[in-house]
């Protein structure tokens, strides 16, 4: 499985969307707002996955913000991080 | 109209200067005197006040009718002004008006000295921006979640007039409405062992981040973001209340501390029970305290 499928596997599972399969889910597909449609609520638990799930922190808002826009922007943001 | 705004459209900037006026020309005693008054008239006159209370009154005094309920919302409607009053007093008069203590001060020192962060879980309840200033036996900044909209009088214990936060206050405000609702600030915050506050008994507009609770007999819907927070940082809920319980004196009470287990996930099913025990508390507070509760909006609908 490919990072990207594993985040989007934890979008489903981890934050409870409905009505929607991973497949569904592209790549650019903004996270929050009119995206996925993502809350505050979801952005607090998504840090501590991937914090859980890939042992990378997010930090702060400057960290957070670039790196929750997307899938794409997460996956790159993780292995960013995980090659340093 | 929203109800939860109703109570900040009461008065006028007006009406707020003629009490400011009124403190520094004749103290308490003439500002509460013609606040006797004003909340007569508004409760007299004015339905829309009277319909405000009535959520909570009629919960706390179910069987109350008649001229009993119509005594009940003007205790309520003068408590709540008392304590606007009170506020005002401190800003125009000093802070050494009011005598503020704190009980529990050893039980929050202790949970300070751990590190592991602190969540405030705050109320509408006596005068909670007052009763604040016991915080400072924390000798921390505390970092509030406040709306940035939040009307002037609401912001005047924490911001100087062209809005920057004073500089002798241990206040920092978070804004919801900032990024992400100020998610990674508050995070930022728990996560260094700081000192955040968040108020536990507005409904969110979001169903899916509400967690339902039985509260003076029927079932209520409050945030659950305090909780979500806290199994995600392991840091403990400090649930305080504040009351005045004199003329000149406000009490905070650290009330419960919660420890909410960590990694609990999204479902706000699995913050129900800490939750309740938030409500049970305020509900054993508004046994006790019953006109100073200021939620003036129906939690119960």
């Amino acid at each position: 499985m490919t990072l990207k499928e594993q985040i989007k596997k934890i979008l489903i599972e981890d934050l409870n969307l409905e009505d929607i399969t991973a497949e569904e889910i592209a790549d650019d597909e903004p996270l929050f707002g009119d995206g996925l449609g993502l809350d505050s609520l979801d952005a607090v638990e998504l840090a501590v996955l991937v914090q859980k799930n890939f042992g990378v922190e997010i930090k702060d808002m400057e960290e957070g913000r670039p790196a929750l826009q997307s899938v794409q922007a997460l996956a790159q943001f993780i292995e960013d991080k995980q090659g340093k | 109209m929203n109800q939860q705004t109703a109570e900040k459209q009461l008065g006028s900037n007006w009406g707020y200067r003629a009490f400011y006026l009124l403190i520094r020309l004749g103290g308490r005693k003439a500002a509460y005197a013609l606040l006797y008054l004003v909340c007569a008239c508004y409760v007299l006159f004015w339905p829309q006040v009277r319909r405000s209370c009535d959520p909570y009154l009629n919960h706390r005094f179910p069987s109350s009718v008649g001229f009993t309920r119509l005594w009940q919302q003007y205790k309520m409607v003068v408590s709540f002004g008392k304590m606007m009053v009170d506020r005002a007093i401190v800003g125009s008069l000093g802070a050494d008006q009011i005598i503020v203590s704190l009980q529990g001060r050893e039980q929050l020192l202790n949970i300070r000295d751990q590190k592991r962060g602190m969540i405030l879980l705050m109320s509408h309840v006596g005068c909670w921006q007052l009763a604040m200033s016991a915080m400072g036996a924390l000798n921390e900044p505390i970092h509030m979640l406040m709306h940035g909209h939040a009307s002037s009088f609401e912001r005047q214990d924490y911001e100087q007039d062209n809005g920057e936060v004073k500089h002798e206050s241990p206040y920092r405000v978070i804004d919801p409405q900032g990024y992400l609702g100020g998610a990674f600030e508050m995070l930022a915050v728990l996560k260094q062992g700081g000192i955040l506050s968040i108020m536990g008994d507005r409904v969110p507009k979001d169903e899916k981040n509400r967690v339902h609770v039985t509260f003076l007999g029927q079932q209520v819907a409050l945030p659950m973001s305090a909780y979500h927070l806290a199994s995600s940082t392991g840091a403990p809920l400090v649930v305080l209340t504040s009351r005045k319980c004199d003329e000149n004196h406000y009490e905070m009470v650290v009330a419960d501390v919660i420890e909410v287990p960590e990694g609990l996930g999204r479902k706000p099913e699995a913050f129900t029970v800490y939750a309740q025990r938030y409500a049970t508390t305020l509900e054993k507070y508004c046994q006790n305290n019953p006109y100073q509760f200021f939620n003036f909006f129906d939690m119960w609908n």
